[in-house]
């Protein structure tokens, strides 16, 4: 007989390879306890680095499916555990109240069927809500295969839901995860989108209509564990997000923690490539860019030396130097070592007066990398010789004065770049 | 170089700011009883005092000349308690002053940037505060949590907790300042407390951290330890009154 300790322990060590930690998007609040912040608070910070802001956990590790990456596969000898909804509304309650953490995160195996395991979740986050009147975060997986009518209320009690693709292909689907399909796990993420954007459309004239998942759907792609490229993940994100309305797409290198022919003898996850497609994301998102602009056919996988923003400006030399007192945010947004913050400040201190290059520093833009595609008031800081292949010589060396680009510089570019990572700013 | 003084209360700051406004010579600020208020063969001091009318004009002032966003960052910039910082607001004033709402816009110049700077430290220490609060719930049921933030930070937290535990009682307390924000019986009162007598918690409350700090062990991913990462985001001067890194 297990206690909640043990428990505890089995079901959080599950649920870790599950990236999201988001607690934002969301401003619930009201009579009872708890209140949801609309940008979202980290709590703490794991030894991996990563942001706790919610308890992760599975309902059950006991799963029905065999899935060859995963370490709670039907076939694999681990000990099992399974919360009552009672335990993790209590747990999730008295974490919350001493601000361990804005809410819950709620995935499980499948246990018995999807509809029986959805039964289970919706029957703690239920309790959650309404015995405890807990008004904090709530995010609910939902399980592909459940009956719509379950599918549907996850929304009326979680803030976001999602599913995870995990496999960025319906060949790699089919090898790794026998009995899912892309259409098995596309079927009730279109399912809820389409609830997610009635709802919007209701609460334009009904404004008291009670919230459906007001922090929408988000998804995992695993990297690394399957053959598709940069180029085929970008463009699934960006279908993703231009006609599902996902709120976001997760990257998670593959780790490596079952054997199996079918997949790949990785030493170490690819953090790098992680990393990279997370800045090819944010690019998507915030700065305007479109898949096909960052890769294509000929050149379909992300640079490991580069940025993604640096690799187009070095593409596209064509467009540079641009003159910041003149330039469109819009364009000012693509220069390399200018993030959000800088090009919004930019555009504002411009208006009280001309800026120099001496300012632009001062502004919070990277002059390390900015030098070589801006001027101000005409004045250039680059080098003579403006090629790519200059340029480049010059990014690097600043990178590592010794110029050996080996395992040592891609760990530390990995650590010197996952701040800007997190924060957005390229 | 003559110095107002004010007593370390942000009333009697906005009033020491309404006087060296008024005045054409140059005139500094300093808190009596800090570093700035030490006696050299030339200075002169005068005290401030407290006067709420003026107080209330300086924050029309920098409402209405400056604009709300200005009246955030003379506040803010005023709670980092950091070395300069009252003359960095009394320089910012004046711009005001001259410029009016536009002084905001000139982000490269060091007035302005200097000012907002420190705002935003102190934003940011407050929101990072929000999620490293760790309150322990005492035998009577009431919550306490014990903060060692660098700038003043309280005042800024008081609002967000009452809005998510307003049905419980609880008690942040500042031990750097000795000073405590009381939520008690559904009212917020703010008072002094340096005397850390031994703390009577309640029965389940040693069950439950050591619940949480289990799960925080577990939830890392081995293959993908970063200790640099994580002393980037908490550093160590935090962790003394985080429970999991205890």
């Amino acid at each position: 007989m297990m206690d909640l300790q043990q428990k505890l322990e089995i079901l959080a060590d599950s649920a870790k390879y599950d990236a999201s930690c988001a607690s934002s998007g969301s401003n619930r609040g009201g009579r009872g306890t708890g209140a949801a912040h609309q940008s979202g608070i980290c709590h703490s910070w794991t030894a991996d680095g990563r942001c706790v802001s919610l308890l992760k956990i599975l309902m059950t590790n006991e799963c029905v499916y065999d899935c060859a990456y995963c370490v709670n596969r039907r076939s694999n000898d681990a000990p099992r555990a399974i919360l009552t909804p009672d335990e993790v509304a209590g747990l999730t309650f008295e974490f919350y109240k001493r601000n361990y953490i804005e809410g819950l995160f709620l995935s499980s195996g499948i246990t018995v069927s999807p509809d029986r395991t959805m039964e289970l979740m919706l029957e703690a986050v239920r309790k959650l809500r309404e015995n405890f009147h807990f008004n904090g975060y709530v995010h609910m997986k939902v399980i592909p295969g459940a009956d719509q009518a379950l599918i549907d209320q996850a929304g009326l009690w979680a803030d976001r839901v999602s599913v995870n693709i995990e496999l960025p292909s319906d060949k790699s689907l089919r090898l790794l995860a026998p009995g899912k399909t892309k259409d098995t796990v596309l079927r009730p993420m279109n399912r809820l989108a389409q609830r997610i954007a009635a709802h919007k459309d209701e609460v334009r004239s009904i404004k008291s209509s009670p919230a459906y998942a007001p922090a929408g759907q988000s998804t995992q792609l695993i990297i690394g564990a399957t053959p598709e490229t940069d180029r085929e993940i970008i463009k699934l994100s960006e279908a993703l997000y231009g006609k599902m309305a996902l709120k976001r797409v997760y990257y998670s290198a593959f780790v490596p923690v079952m054997k199996d022919n079918r997949l790949p003898a990785l030493r170490e996850p690819p953090l790098l490539r992680e990393h990279r497609l997370y800045q090819a994301d944010w690019l998507l998102r915030f700065y305007g860019f479109t898949a096909d602009e960052l890769l294509d056919e000929k050149h379909p996988g992300l640079d490991l030396n580069f940025d993604p923003k640096t690799v187009w400006a070095l593409n596209n030399l064509d467009k540079f130097p641009l003159e910041v007192n003149k330039a469109s945010y819009e364009e000012i947004l693509r220069v390399p070592g200018i993030g959000v913050t800088s090009a919004k400040r930019i555009v504002r201190a411009r208006r009280a007066g001309p800026l120099k290059l001496d300012d632009l520093k001062k502004l919070g833009v990277v002059m390390k990398r900015a030098i070589y595609f801006v001027t101000a008031g005409g004045k250039y800081g680059g080098i003579k010789k403006e090629t790519e292949e200059a340029i480049k010589v010059k990014l690097l060396e600043h990178k590592n004065p010794n110029n050996q680009l080996d395992l040592f510089v891609e760990k530390a570019l990995v650590k010197e770049g996952l701040e800007a990572t997190v924060t957005g700013q390229l | 170089m003559r110095t107002y003084l004010y007593d370390g209360t942000f009333e009697s700051f906005l009033t020491a700011l309404s006087l060296a406004l008024e005045r054409t010579e140059e005139y500094a600020i300093a808190r009596e009883s800090g570093a700035g208020a030490e006696a050299g063969l030339f200075s002169e001091f005068v005290n401030a005092g407290t006067d709420p009318a003026r107080a209330g004009a300086m924050r029309d002032f920098f409402e209405e000349r400056g604009s709300a966003e200005s009246w955030h960052h003379a506040r803010y910039a005023f709670l980092s308690e950091a070395a300069g910082a009252e003359d960095a607001v009394l320089a910012y004033a004046r711009l005001i002053k001259e410029k009016g709402r536009a002084a905001d816009d000139m982000l490269a110049d060091l007035r302005v940037k200097k000012v907002q700077d420190l705002s935003r430290s102190v934003g940011g220490e407050a929101h990072m505060f929000k999620g490293f609060v760790r309150f322990k719930e005492l035998a009577d049921k009431t919550l306490y949590a014990r903060i060692e933030p660098d700038h003043n930070i309280l005042p800024l937290l008081t609002g967000h907790f009452r809005d998510r535990l307003g049905e419980f009682s609880w008690i942040i307390h500042d031990a750097r300042r000795g000073r405590a924000a009381l939520y008690l019986k559904g009212r917020l009162i703010s008072a002094p407390l340096t005397q850390e007598k031994a703390l009577e918690f309640d029965g389940k409350e040693a069950e439950v951290q050591e619940l949480w700090r289990h799960f925080f062990k577990t939830a890392a991913i081995k293959e993908r330890t970063n200790p640099r990462l994580q002393l980037q985001n908490v550093p160590l001067k935090y962790r003394k009154n985080l429970t999991e890194f205890d």
